[in-house]
C-alpha cells in the first residue's frame, strides 16, 4: 500500500467523537429540565417543605453545579431550550426549520429570530446535513434502534429492510411548510422528531407527564424497525430535506481513495442513510457521519474539501475485480 | 382513458376540497375545552401567537414558578404544544422571563418596570364575583388585595375589604390564586375571550 495517500489517521476516530457529542446533547436534554426543576426549588427557598425524593435531587443538583456557578436561581439561566431551538450564554441558536416555519406560518420575518438561526445555516453549508449524523437527539435514538434490529436480526427475527425514494422528504417538507402557511401554526415541529424529543423529555420531566408528541416519536421508532431500516430521517423527515438542500454545495465531503479500496462494501452496509460509498454517490443526502471511514478496513475514505462528489472511479485496486480487469489488458 | 383520467382528476379535486374546508378540519383547529387560560405575559393576541410560537418550550423552562404548562391535544390542533397559564393552579408572578428567552417574539421582550408590564402585558382581567366573595358577604377577607403584585393599581378595597378591580390590571392571575373561597371569588377573564365577548 502507498504510504503517502493515507487518510489523516483521526478521521477514523471521529464516529466516536461522534457518539460522545451525541450522548452529551442526549444528557444535556436530560440534565436541562432537571437544573429547571432545581432552579425552582431554590427560588422557592423551600428545601424544608420538599419531599425526601425531591430532596434527593436537590441535593444532587447543588453537587453538580455548585462549583461552577454562585446563584443557581440566575446562573443556570444561561443554558436553557433544546436543539429546536436554544439559549446559549445570551446567544440564542434556533433550528433553520423552526426559522423556515415560522416565516411561513408567521408570513412576516421577525429578524432576531432569523439572525439565531443563521449560524446553523452557515455550519449547513460547510459541514452538510451534519446535524443529522452529530448534535440530533432523535439520531442518538434511532441508531440505537439500527443496533437494537441488527441485534434481533441474530435471533432470526425480520426487520425492515425496504427502501423507497429519498426525495418523499423533499414533498413532506414543502406539504408541511404549506399547510404551516394555510392554517396560521407551525404545524411541523409536530411531525419533526428532534423538537418532539427536546419538548418531551422537558414535559415527562418538569411537567410530569409525556404529551401526544411521544406516541409519534414511538410510531417513527417501530416504522425504522419494522419497514425500514433508519427510514424516518431518509425519507420523511423534513428537516433533514432542510439539511440536504442546504447543504448540496457542502465543502467537506468524504472521499474513496480508489487505490486503497477492496471492494468489500462494508461502508455500504454500515451507511445509516443507505448510501453508496462503494461507488462514490454520496450526494447530498450524506451527513458526514463518519461510520465508514471507521469501519473501513483498507482506510480507503478520507475527508476531501471540495464542492462536488467525484465522478465514480471505478472498482478498488485492491479488489479482485480490478486485478482481473489489469490482467487482461 | 382521457375522460377516466379526468374524471380521477375531478373526484380527487373535489375530495380534496371537502376534507380541507370540512368541519373535521375546522373542528381539529379550533380551541374546543372551553378551558380557561391565560397565555404568558406579554403575549401577541392569540391568533398571532399561535402563528408565531415555534414550541421550543422556553417560556416553560425558564419560569421560576413553573406556572407555564402546555397544551396536548384538548385545545386543537392549532394550539398544540403551546404554552398557557391556568391561575388557579399556578399563576404568573410577572418575572418577565419568558419574554426574554422567546426567540420569537411571540411573548415580546419586556423588562420587569412598571411602565413594561402596564403597557404592554395584557392577559386578561379579574373579575369579582360579589356573590361568592366573602368580604361582599360581611366577613372582611382582603386576600386578593394583598396578593395582588400590583395593588391600588390594578384592584383597591373599599371598607369593609372588598375588592374592587381597577383598568391598571394585567391578568396575572395571583388574586384567584390566593382566594380562599372554593369555588373562588375572583377570576381572571383572559383577554381572548373578553375580545369575543
Amino acid at each position: 500500500m502507498n504510504e503517502n495517500i493515507k487518510p489523516f489517521f483521526l478521521w477514523k476516530h471521529l464516529n466516536k467523537l461522534r457518539w460522545l457529542v451525541l450522548s452529551l446533547v442526549f444528557l444535556m436534554l436530560i440534565y436541562l429540565p432537571f437544573a429547571h426543576v432545581y432552579q425552582t426549588f431554590v427560588a422557592s427557598f423551600s428545601y424544608d417543605l420538599l419531599d425526601p425524593s425531591e430532596k434527593k435531587l436537590f441535593d444532587l443538583m447543588e453537587m453538580l453545579t455548585s462549583p461552577f456557578i454562585s446563584d443557581p436561581a440566575v446562573d443556570l439561566d444561561a443554558i436553557k431550550g433544546n436543539t429546536w431551538s436554544g439559549n446559549f450564554f445570551g446567544y440564542k441558536i434556533s433550528d433553520p426549520l423552526a426559522v423556515v416555519a415560522q416565516m411561513a406560518s408567521g408570513l412576516t420575518v421577525y429578524w432576531p429570530f432569523f439572525v439565531s438561526g443563521l449560524i446553523p445555516i452557515f455550519l449547513t453549508i460547510i459541514f452538510g446535513r451534519f446535524f443529522c449524523g452529530w448534535i440530533c437527539p432523535a439520531t442518538f435514538l434511532y441508531e440505537l434502534n439500527t443496533s437494537l434490529s441488527l441485534f434481533l436480526q441474530r435471533f432470526g427475527i425480520k426487520t425492515g429492510r425496504k427502501r423507497f425514494d429519498p426525495r418523499i422528504k423533499y414533498l413532506v417538507l414543502a406539504i408541511g411548510i404549506g399547510i404551516s402557511a394555510v392554517m396560521g401554526s407551525v404545524l411541523i415541529s409536530m411531525i419533526y422528531p428532534p423538537a418532539i424529543i427536546g419538548r418531551e423529555i422537558y414535559f415527562g420531566i418538569a411537567l410530569g407527564g409525556f404529551g401526544a408528541g411521544l406516541v409519534f416519536f414511538v410510531l417513527t421508532l417501530l416504522f425504522d424497525l419494522m419497514i425500514s431500516r433508519r427510514g424516518f430521517c431518509r425519507y420523511v423527515c423534513p428537516g433533514g430535506a432542510l439539511y440536504s438542500l442546504l447543504g448540496h454545495f457542502r465543502l467537506f465531503r468524504i472521499k474513496r481513495i480508489v487505490e486503497n479500496c477492496n471492494d468489500c462494501a462494508k461502508c455500504n452496509a454500515v451507511c445509516e442513510f443507505g448510501l453508496d460509498p462503494l461507488h462514490d454517490d454520496f450526494g447530498q443526502e450524506c451527513n458526514n457521519c463518519t461510520a465508514c471511514i471507521a469501519i473501513c478496513p483498507t482506510d480507503a475514505l478520507t475527508f476531501n474539501i471540495k464542492i462536488t462528489d467525484d465522478e465514480n472511479q471505478g472498482p478498488g485496486h485492491l479488489g479482485k475485480a480490478y486485478k482481473k480487469h489489469e490482467q487482461e489488458s | 382513458m382521457k375522460r377516466r383520467h379526468f374524471l380521477k382528476d375531478l373526484i380527487a379535486g373535489a375530495v380534496a376540497t371537502t376534507v380541507l374546508k370540512s368541519s373535521i378540519v375546522e373542528a381539529a383547529f379550533a380551541p374546543q375545552s372551553g378551558q380557561r387560560y391565560l397565555r404568558p405575559p406579554g403575549s401577541l393576541p392569540e391568533e398571532e401567537f399561535e402563528s408565531r410560537c415555534i414550541r421550543c418550550g422556553q417560556c416553560g423552562e425558564v419560569c421560576p414558578n413553573r406556572c407555564i404548562d402546555y397544551f396536548d391535544l384538548e385545545n386543537g390542533v392549532g394550539s398544540l404544544n403551546t404554552p398557557y397559564i391556568t391561575p388557579r393552579s399556578k399563576a404568573c408572578i410577572l418575572c418577565m422571563k419568558c419574554g426574554q428567552v422567546c426567540p420569537t417574539g411571540a411573548i415580546k421582550p419586556l423588562q420587569r418596570t412598571a411602565e413594561d408590564i402596564l403597557g404592554y402585558v395584557k392577559m386578561g382581567k379579574a373579575r369579582v364575583e360579589k356573590a361568592l366573595c366573602l368580604s361582599y358577604q360581611g366577613k372582611t377577607c382582603g386576600v386578593c388585595y394583598r396578593a395582588c403584585p400590583l395593588a391600588d393599581t390594578a384592584i383597591k378595597v373599599q371598607l369593609l375589604e372588598q375588592p374592587v378591580v381597577l383598568d391598571g390590571c394585567v391578568g396575572c392571575g395571583l388574586c384567584e390564586r390566593s382566594c380562599i373561597q372554593l369555588p373562588q371569588a375572583i377570576k381572571i377573564i383572559p383577554n381572548h375571550i373578553r375580545s369575543l365577548t
